[in-house]
């Protein structure tokens, strides 16, 4: 049986440059009433069975959580229809009607009757509800004196348990400690092994590939895909990455603007080449220096996001203006905390050069990336054998790892689980 | 019809939002729920002694003349200044969930006309200690309190829907409320009226049911039930459901307009 169902759902939100809401305002300031008419939903379609899970992906903005509110019946669409056929309970916003002065039982019965629960329901409710909780002892004691983390176990504890047919969740599990979020997880799984359908917003997708068998991604108002849980993840999970790729080639490409713009300044005034004191990320002697470094994937595009586990290849472009005894050439990675990954260079490697063309590249092939997802920025260098400086420009390029597992640290150790 | 069953079944939020209030009112006050009967006791108080000692009337027992009239007054004009607002008061809960709108007003309503039932305890104490005393006409009371009952939901149900969307309407109706009050036989006696505005002053639904509170408690009589019983429930159910209309067509837009 269909639970809900939503066609052709349009919805726009009025922003209002100055809105006068008064009968002085409205008559004499007309012209201030101009407001713009934006669509935050284009023609949504959803349909959901009876005991089936729906995760709802999106950006921020793209409409997931107005399409809920829209379940929940708070606001209404513009055109098309929304049938829904149960009883709902939202945890979109825990707590509604709590009174600080009353009493954790009694704001059970108040928030529980919100509901629409008679009291005989929240009679037979209440020592489920209490016991969930795990605020026995504090339940005859005003509200005020809870702790936020209790006022939301106990609003959560009263939602989950109401016996809706239809829940509709908008980020949940960001109540309580940890082993009260794993109880709710819990009770959300057990909920849906008895039969209730579940329709859950979150940006947490994990969560959303173990409760869901359905996933609908949405962008910008409109469906852009839907079907199972793990398809839809990787189509938005692959699209996310290459809208990352192209913020952080931008941001790239605005801070070699301002490189560049600064450094001409600099050779116009300055001949010598010396290293600009201005910049704290550059420093050494220029008598070898980094022209360019760019990352490449295996097909040689310039890349700023890669795939955990890609063929990366670091790629420093030099100039040798004066002849030196040595050369060595380093690279450094460290993650967004400005913690050290890796960082090796030819010497440590035990490749020696002695002679350097004048101009030329030195590339640093890695042939699987096992950082962890995660920012990184790469440091690039020249020096002396003695390790002094020619050239060190730290935090050069910057650089995303991406990946569907959710492991933490700094770079995968390559394993397996054995279990006897 | 679906929504008188929607009601239904949110019955007990209903329940407990009049007994939220009734409860949190007073709440933190020394006397606390006592409040309910000292606050008529002492309106009581100050008319009798502002009217057998300073503007003495040509009435007799004019304290009790007036009291019994306010009361019921005053439970219409509050209900209806906190209804109309009431709405836009709980943005909070409205924003939040789902749950019929018309809770709220037929909460604030329901929770002033306990008070008054309440109140009514005193009214019956002072009805014997001044000596009117209580004639078998009292039995029509209940009919007359169905009648403002709902006749107040009618005019909160529309009023506190119109001012999401009109937030003068709230301001207006302090003002209004008050010439109300004056055009309504409350300070004065029905017969002060001059005979060519009788007509007028019929037209004012709050009129008749005045008058038959104070039938029925300060002179001791049976109201005349032609015009309040059978026109004015009639009107005040008809108002009920025009208010619940507008109320059905509005509250769509309540959570983002407020």
């Amino acid at each position: 049986m269909e639970l809900i169902n939503a066609s052709d759902v349009w919805k726009s939100f009025r922003i209002y440059h100055d809105k006068g809401s008064t009968l002085k305002e409205r008559v004499l300031f007309r012209s201030r009433n101009r407001y713009e008419e934006r669509w935050v939903l284009k023609g949504v379609n959803l349909h959901v069975e009876q005991g089936e899970s729906v995760g709802l992906l999106g950006e921020n903005g793209s409409g997931k959580s107005t399409l809920l509110k829209l379940l929940t019946r708070i606001i209404y669409p513009n055109r098309g229809t929304i049938d829904v056929q149960g009883k709902v309970s939202s945890l979109l916003e825990l707590g509604a009607g709590f009174h600080p002065d009353l009493t954790g039982r009694e704001n059970i019965y108040m928030n529980a009757s919100i509901f629409g629960l008679s009291k005989q329901e929240i009679d037979r409710k209440l020592s489920e509800i209490i016991a969930f909780s795990e605020l026995a002892p504090f339940i005859d004691t005003p509200v005020r004196t809870y702790s936020s983390g209790m006022y939301m176990r106990l609003a959560f504890s009263v939602a989950i348990n109401v016996n809706a047919d239809i829940l509709l969740i908008d980020e949940i599990l960001a109540v309580g400690d940890v082993n009260f979020q794993k109880k709710c997880f819990d009770r959300l799984k057990d909920l849906k092994k008895r039969g209730t359908t579940i329709v859950i917003v979150s940006h947490d997708l994990s969560s959303i590939q173990k409760i869901c068998d359905r996933a609908v991604w949405l962008e910008d108002g409109s469906i852009q895909a839907t079907g199972g849980t793990t398809r839809v993840i990787d189509q938005y999970m692959q699209f996310m990455n290459r809208k990352q790729e192209a913020t952080l080639k931008e941001e790239q490409a605005r801070e070699q603007e301002q490189h560049r713009g600064k450094s001409a300044e600099e050779t116009e005034g300055d001949a010598d080449r010396e290293k600009p004191e201005s910049d704290p990320n550059c420093w050494g002697g220029k008598e070898v220096e980094i022209t360019s470094v760019r990352m490449r994937n295996a097909d040689g595009e310039q890349k700023y996001s890669f795939e955990y586990g890609e063929p990366v290849c670091i790629e420093i472009g030099y100039i040798r203006h004066r002849e030196m005894e040595g050369y060595v050439f380093g690279i450094g990675i460290s993650n967004s905390d400005g913690v050290p990954c890796y960082g090796t260079n030819t010497s440590i490697d035990g490749r020696k050069i002695k002679v350097l063309d004048s101009r030329g590249k030195v590339s640093f092939h890695i042939d699987r990336i096992t950082l962890v997802e995660g920012k990184y920025e790469l440091d690039a260098a020249s020096h002396a054998e003695d390790g002094r400086a020619y050239d060190y420009r730290k935090n050069i390029y910057e650089f995303a790892v991406t990946s569907s597992v959710k492991d933490t640290g700094i770079a995968r150790q390559e394993h397996q689980w054995i279990i006897k | 019809m679906k929504a008188i069953k929607e009601l239904y079944q949110y019955r007990e939020m209903l329940k407990n939002l009049v007994r939220k209030d009734l409860r949190t009112r007073y709440k933190g006050s020394f006397l606390g729920f006592l409040w309910t009967f000292i606050n008529p006791l002492l309106q009581l108080l100050v008319y009798t002694v502002i009217f057998t000692t300073i503007m003495r009337l040509d009435i007799d027992n004019y304290s009790m003349f007036l009291f019994v009239a306010l009361l019921p007054w005053n439970f219409f004009s509050t209900s209806l200044m906190i209804g109309t607002g009431s709405i836009v008061n709980n943005k909070e809960l409205i924003k939040k969930i789902y749950f019929p709108r018309e809770i709220i007003p037929i909460s604030v309503v329901t929770s002033g006309f306990v008070n008054l039932i309440l109140s009514f305890v005193i009214v019956f104490i002072a009805l014997f200690i001044s000596g009117i005393g209580i004639t078998p006409a009292i039995v029509c009371l209940p009919v007359v309190l169905v009648v403002i009952y709902v006749m107040t939901l009618g005019f909160t149900l529309l009023f506190s829907a119109l001012n999401v969307y009109f937030r003068d309407l709230e301001h207006i109706l302090e003002i209004g409320t008050m010439a109300w009050f004056y055009l309504t036989p409350i300070v004065y006696k029905l017969d002060m009226i001059p005979a060519r505005f009788l007509k007028l002053f019929f037209m004012n639904p709050m009129t008749p049911i005045i008058q038959a509170f104070r039938d029925i408690l300060y002179y001791g009589i049976v109201p005349d039930f032609t015009v309040l019983g059978i026109n004015h429930l009639a009107a005040g159910m008809l108002l009920v459901v025009f208010g619940h209309l507008v109320f059905q067509r509005l509250q769509k837009n309540f959570a983002e307009e407020i």
